[in-house]
């Protein structure tokens, strides 16, 4: 039996006199992140991907430790959804499986499949907040002086909250008291969009792993075989291009109902094209080549050659489109809420803009302004990291230096 | 090229073929389908009533039957070839042959779709016949300027303009404009609703002073409704195709052929404009294809913020009631227009580089 690896160009032995290698796409990402935009682009994004991991804990209703009647006890901590704790128990699994340095990547990808797999059913289990949220049962508590000593959250009110308490702050302007303003029902506008950026970042990543792994797939089939499979792929990929995204987004939106999951599945399904194409391309280019004879040669399986040996070569051009596809996936979701196709009880960026052009034609400046800025500045956090990968890649680039 | 031609034009059809099945197989396989969700929009019917509507629509548009049969019936009735009733159509004793194609009846607003398609498709394509050259205009001139001044201050600044252009989400470029120029709260220099004034059919055509008042006219008046949707559509492409035309232009400054045109000492401008400029449009011509589509889609957005009862309305309008008959035609013609694009892109590769054979 021949070892897989024992055949990639990428072990081949290396002399001893020779620097260091570095892989392609490793030197290609450090590059883009010596890069100021690249830079101020992961900036944003790790802030958003800081609020939609710590949403509970940074906006919130329910005070972190309240003091009630000489003891102490957290209401925030009991409302926990299983979701908030699978998060939570995710992101600190990948900060310290980023600390180990023991392990290869492959590894820590397992142990974090392996953490999510067990940490999910006992979540949906044991996790078991309150069915009914009372928001304003502290700050009434606090009205009526009975609570003794107490911590907030920074921001004191949940992405739900519609302030059934203070009529008078609905749709007010941005003021000490709601840093962004209120909404049309009362709620606190940083408070949801807070919240709102765990579609944002799920949206993107979900449905662009789909895109990437149906790409693949397709694309590398395509290209390795060509003949009458690579016919038939064109075609297949000719009648997802020539149908509008938004269009069957649209569609299939209408016909199945506003869920998150059907939505990430179906921008996935529908934006796979390109990702196929780069990857035929690549394949085409490669599947001739000495090292792809080798295996082919050696009687690995073809599951092998395509994915263990062509693949690590031919993968550079997807991460680049695959960080433009995280834009454009985010800014689908926020198009379908916009148009009122999105979800309804989970606040979105895209939904709270809809409500800025207001009954009888008003225009509500602070609801039009701030979301709309947190989409866009998102997009294009996610286009100025695109833009400098491809730059990284580019040979002819590197050549002109 | 032209045995390239014809057979791209055969492969329209199993693509056709296809874009229709994904969208029928998609409305078919939802919860509730396309006769029951029919049926609970018209709520609080006596049992007996809905018992007879239901009958009624199964037998008028086949709902009963089994699902590849009600795709090969509508694939039937739109098709210019196929089974028809004996005395229309080409071989008048036949009850098979060429007739004319029917795209049937929108479920919902009980209108031909065909009707529906042609007061709303011209809306749409006016939008996008605007935007196309004027979206290429600038974004070459853009393009050139910053290719010019190459690493200087102007080119890097537009270079970051124009990254963040493209990445402001038409929504909001939308509702702001809208908002802030189109509102009584603030300036009110736009309308905002509609491609025509409430009383358009009463001016005259060009605009003309009456009495010592200014008549904007007809004319005007459609110009002046359509200042921001066209704005609204055309800014992501602009920002786009600017940055192909730079990066295009730097492209062949670098060729070979540009030192051999500077060596035999042409002047810059010649090099330019005359050797260099010509061959750098040969992306923006590739692109040209897939500008349509994504046009098409953000006419969607466009017209939805903007009231404007076009193409994208009608997706959108359709896709919400669960008219089946609607959103399939509107997926056959979307899908066609797409496929012409990219049809035409390739043949205007052609004519742009004659080094480019398809046979």
């Amino acid at each position: 039996m021949v070892d897989d690896m024992a055949l990639a160009p990428a072990d081949a032995p290396v002399q001893a006199d020779a620097p260091p290698t570095r892989g392609l796409v490793a030197q290609a990402i450090r590059d883009t992140l010596s890069g100021a935009g690249a830079k101020a682009g992961l900036v944003w994004i790790c802030v958003v991907g800081f609020c939609a991991v710590f949403a509970p804990f940074l906006a919130n209703s329910y005070p972190l430790a309240v003091k009630i009647g000489g003891h102490w006890s957290s209401p925030l901590l009991r409302h926990l959804t299983p979701v908030d704790v699978i998060l939570l128990v995710m992101f600190f699994a990948c900060v310290i499986l980023a600390l180990i340095r023991r392990l290869t990547f492959a590894r820590k990808l397992a142990i974090g499949g392996i953490v999510l797999v067990v940490i999910t059913p006992l979540a949906y289990l044991f996790v078991r907040p309150p069915s009914l949220d009372v928001f304003e049962e502290y700050r009434d508590l606090a009205k009526q002086g009975k609570i003794e000593a107490a911590i907030y959250a920074p921001i004191p009110y949940s992405a739900n909250d519609r302030m059934r308490d203070q009529p008078e702050d609905r749709l007010s302007p941005p003021n000490r008291r709601h840093l962004l303003g209120t909404e049309d029902t009362g709620g606190d506008l940083l408070s949801r969009m807070i919240h709102a950026c765990r579609i944002a970042m799920s949206i993107g990543f979900i449905s662009t792993g789909i895109a990437v792994v149906i790409g693949i797939v397709v694309g590398g089939v395509m290209g390795y075989f060509v003949g009458a499979i690579d016919l038939f792929g064109m075609r297949l990929i000719e009648i997802f291009e020539a149908i509008p995204t938004l269009f069957l987004l649209i569609a299939i939106v209408a016909f199945f109902g506003r869920n998150l999951y059907i939505m990430m599945a179906i921008i996935g399904l529908t934006t796979w094209t390109g990702d196929a194409r780069f990857i035929r391309g690549e394949f085409l280019r490669l599947r001739n080549q000495d090292f792809v004879h080798a295996a082919v040669a050696a009687g690995l399986p073809v599951r092998s050659v395509l994915f263990r040996h062509i693949l690590p070569n031919g993968i550079s051009p997807l991460i680049v489109s695959a960080s433009f596809g995280i834009a454009s996936a985010i800014l689908y979701e926020s198009t379908l809420s916009f148009l009122g196709l999105g979800l309804v009880d989970e606040p979105s960026w895209g939904q709270m803009l809809e409500q800025s052009l207001g009954v009888g034609g008003t225009f509500i400046w602070w609801i039009a302004f701030f979301p709309g800025l947190a989409i866009f500045l998102t997009v294009f956090a996610y286009n100025l990291i695109g833009e400098s990968l491809r730059d990284a890649l580019d040979p002819r680039l590197h050549g002109i230096e | 090229m032209t045995t390239y031609i014809i057979r791209r034009l055969l492969l329209f059809f199993p693509t056709l073929l296809g874009i229709t099945i994904v969208v029928f197989a998609v409305m078919a396989l939802s919860p509730g389908g396309v006769g029951a969700s029919l049926l609970t929009r018209e709520g609080g019917m006596d049992p007996r009533v809905r018992k007879e509507v239901e009958a009624y629509y199964n037998k008028r548009y086949g709902l009963d039957k089994p699902l590849p049969v009600q795709y090969l019936r509508w694939l039937n009735e739109v098709s210019p070839v196929g089974t028809k009733e004996a005395g229309t159509g080409f071989p008048q004793a036949w009850g098979f042959g060429f007739k004319m194609p029917d795209l049937g009846e929108s479920l919902v607003r009980h209108r031909p779709v065909i009707d529906l398609m042609k007061e709303s498709l011209p809306i749409t394509l006016l939008l996008n016949f605007i935007s196309i050259p004027l979206v290429y205009l600038i974004a070459i001139v853009t393009g050139i300027t910053a290719a010019k001044h190459r690493g200087k201050i102007a080119d890097v600044g537009l270079g970051s303009v124009l990254l963040a252009m493209w990445s402001v989400p038409q929504i909001w470029a939308g509702v702001l404009l809208i908002g802030f120029l189109g509102s009584n709260q603030y300036l009110k220099i736009f309308p905002v609703n509609g491609l025509h004034d409430v009383q358009s059919d009463g001016m005259t055509f060009l605009p003309h002073i009456i009495h010592g008042a200014f008549e904007r006219g007809w004319l005007l008046d459609s110009l002046w409704h359509l200042v921001l949707p066209v704005f609204c559509l055309s800014y992501v492409s602009f920002a786009f195709l600017s940055k192909l035309q730079r990066s295009s232009m730097l492209e062949n400054i670098g060729l070979d052929y540009v030192r051999t045109a500077r060596s035999k000492g042409l002047g810059e401008k010649t090099v330019l404009y005359q050797h260099v400029f010509r061959n750098s449009l040969i992306p923006l011509i590739t692109i040209s294809a897939s500008i349509l589509p994504s046009l098409l889609s953000g006419a969607v957005i466009v017209e939805s913020i903007f009231g404007i009862n076009g193409m994208g309305k009608l997706i959108v309008d359709g896709a919400l009631a669960h008219d089946r008959e609607l959103v399939l035609s509107d997926a056959l013609v979307i899908g066609g227009l797409g496929l012409i694009s990219y049809l035409l892109a390739d043949i205007c590769y052609v004519i742009a580089d004659p080094r480019v054979s398809y046979d």
